[in-house]
C-alpha cells in the first residue's frame, strides 16, 4: 500500500473508531465507572456484543487466513493488573484517552502524557531487565 | 448531555471496527501497539529501510549471509560463493514474506490523533464542541478539580501505558480481537484487567465517597 493511501486509511479508521467510541459512551468517565461498579450494564452489553459479532466474522475470516495472536508470557497477568488500575482511575484505555480529549475534556491531556511516558519507560525496562519472549520480534 | 447509543446499535458498530481494520490492512487492530510504535519510531524507520531495500534487491540478503559465513568459517565453508552457478538467490516472494514492510510511525501517530478527531466529530450535530476543565462530573466528585486530580490522571496514564505494553495488548488487541478469536492469553488478560478495574473502582467508591 502506498504511503499516502496508508496514512489516509489509518486516519479514516481512527476517525470512525473515535466517533463510534464517543457515541457508545466509552469516553465518559461516569459511564465507564458505573460499568465497573455494575450499576449500568449497557457498556458491558456493548462490549460483549461487539466480541460476539467479531467472533462470528473472524471465524469466517480465519478459514482463509491466519490472524496473528498474542502469546501468554510472564508479563501478561501483572501488566493487565496495572492496566486495570489505570483504567479505573482515568476511565481511559489507550484509545479512550484521545477520545476524551476530542470530546473537549482538557484534563485527559495528563492521561495522554502518562500513557506516552508509561509506554516509553516499559520499552527500556523490557530491553534491560525483563526480556521475556513476547512472541513477536520487535 | 449526550444520548448514547443503545447496546444493540453500539455492539455491531464496535464489533465492525476490528473487522474493517483487518479487511483494510490485514493486521489485527491494536491501539496500545500504535502507542508502542510511536515511541520507537527510530527503530521502525531503520527496519523499514532494510525491508524496502531487501524487497527491491533480494540478493542483498543472500550476499550478506554469505559474507557472514565466510567471515566466520573461511572460504572453503562457502562453496556457493565459489561455484560456477553463482551465489544462491533468495526468491523475491520469500524476501517479501520475511521482510513485510512495517507501518511507519507517522501513520500510527495519525491514527491516534484521528481518534480524538472522531470523538470531536461526534459532538457536531449537537453543537456541543467546547472545552471542559473537568474530566467528567463523576470524576470531579471522586477526585476534585485541582492539581491532585491531574496527578492521578498522569499516574493512571502511566499505569495504562506501562501495563498495556507489559501485557502485550489492551482493550482492542486482547479484549476485542483476542477474545473474538478465543486466544487463551487474551482471555486471561481481558479477565485480569477487567477484574482489576472492577476492584479498583469499588475501592475508589469506598475510600473516596
Amino acid at each position: 500500500m502506498k504511503s499516502l493511501k496508508l496514512h489516509l486509511y489509518y486516519i479514516s479508521m481512527g476517525t470512525i473508531m473515535g466517533f463510534v467510541l464517543a457515541h457508545i459512551g466509552f469516553g465518559d468517565f461516569g459511564q465507564v465507572h458505573r460499568m465497573f461498579l455494575f450499576k449500568d450494564l449497557r457498556l458491558l452489553f456493548v462490549f460483549a456484543g461487539a466480541v460476539g459479532v467479531a467472533l462470528v466474522v473472524f471465524a469466517i475470516i480465519r478459514q482463509k487466513s491466519a490472524i496473528p495472536h498474542k502469546i501468554l508470557h510472564k508479563g501478561t497477568v501483572p501488566g493487565s493488573v496495572l492496566f486495570g488500575i489505570g483504567w479505573a482511575l482515568t476511565g481511559a484505555c489507550p484509545s479512550i484517552a484521545l477520545v476524551q480529549l476530542g470530546l473537549g475534556r482538557a484534563p485527559a491531556i495528563f492521561t495522554v502524557f502518562g500513557i506516552l511516558f508509561g509506554t516509553w519507560i516499559y520499552r527500556h525496562l523490557h530491553a534491560r531487565y525483563f526480556r521475556w519472549d513476547r512472541g513477536a520480534c520487535e | 448531555m449526550f444520548n448514547y447509543w443503545p447496546w444493540w446499535i453500539g455492539a455491531p458498530a464496535l464489533g465492525a471496527i476490528p473487522i474493517l481494520f483487518w479487511l483494510l490492512f490485514r493486521r489485527p487492530l491494536g491501539v496500545s501497539g500504535s502507542w508502542g510504535q510511536i515511541t520507537r519510531w527510530r527503530a521502525t524507520r531503520g527496519a523499514r529501510a532494510v525491508a524496502t531495500s531487501l524487497q527491491r534487491n533480494p540478493a542483498v540478503m543472500s550476499d550478506a549471509l554469505m559474507a557472514a559465513t565466510i567471515a566466520q568459517f573461511g572460504n572453503e565453508m562457502a562453496p556457493g560463493a565459489l561455484s560456477k552457478s553463482g551465489p544462491i538467490q533468495m526468491p523475491a516472494a520469500t524476501a517479501h514474506a520475511v521482510t513485510r514492510a512495517r507501518v511507519p510511525a507517522s501513520a500510527h501517530l495519525a491514527f491516534l490523533i484521528s481518534l480524538a478527531f472522531g470523538g470531536m466529530l461526534s459532538l457536531i450535530p449537537d453543537h456541543a464542541i467546547r472545552i471542559h476543565f473537568s474530566l467528567s462530573p463523576a470524576y470531579s466528585a471522586l477526585f476534585g478539580m485541582g492539581w491532585m486530580s491531574w496527578l492521578i490522571l498522569l499516574s493512571g496514564g502511566v499505569l495504562v501505558g506501562f501495563g498495556t505494553q507489559m501485557a502485550g495488548g489492551c482493550t482492542s488487541g486482547h479484549g476485542l480481537i483476542g477474545c473474538a478469536t478465543l486466544r487463551p492469553a487474551s482471555l486471561i488478560a481481558t479477565a485480569t484487567f477487567f477484574g482489576s478495574a472492577v476492584a479498583t473502582s469499588w475501592l475508589m467508591e469506598v475510600l473516596l465517597k
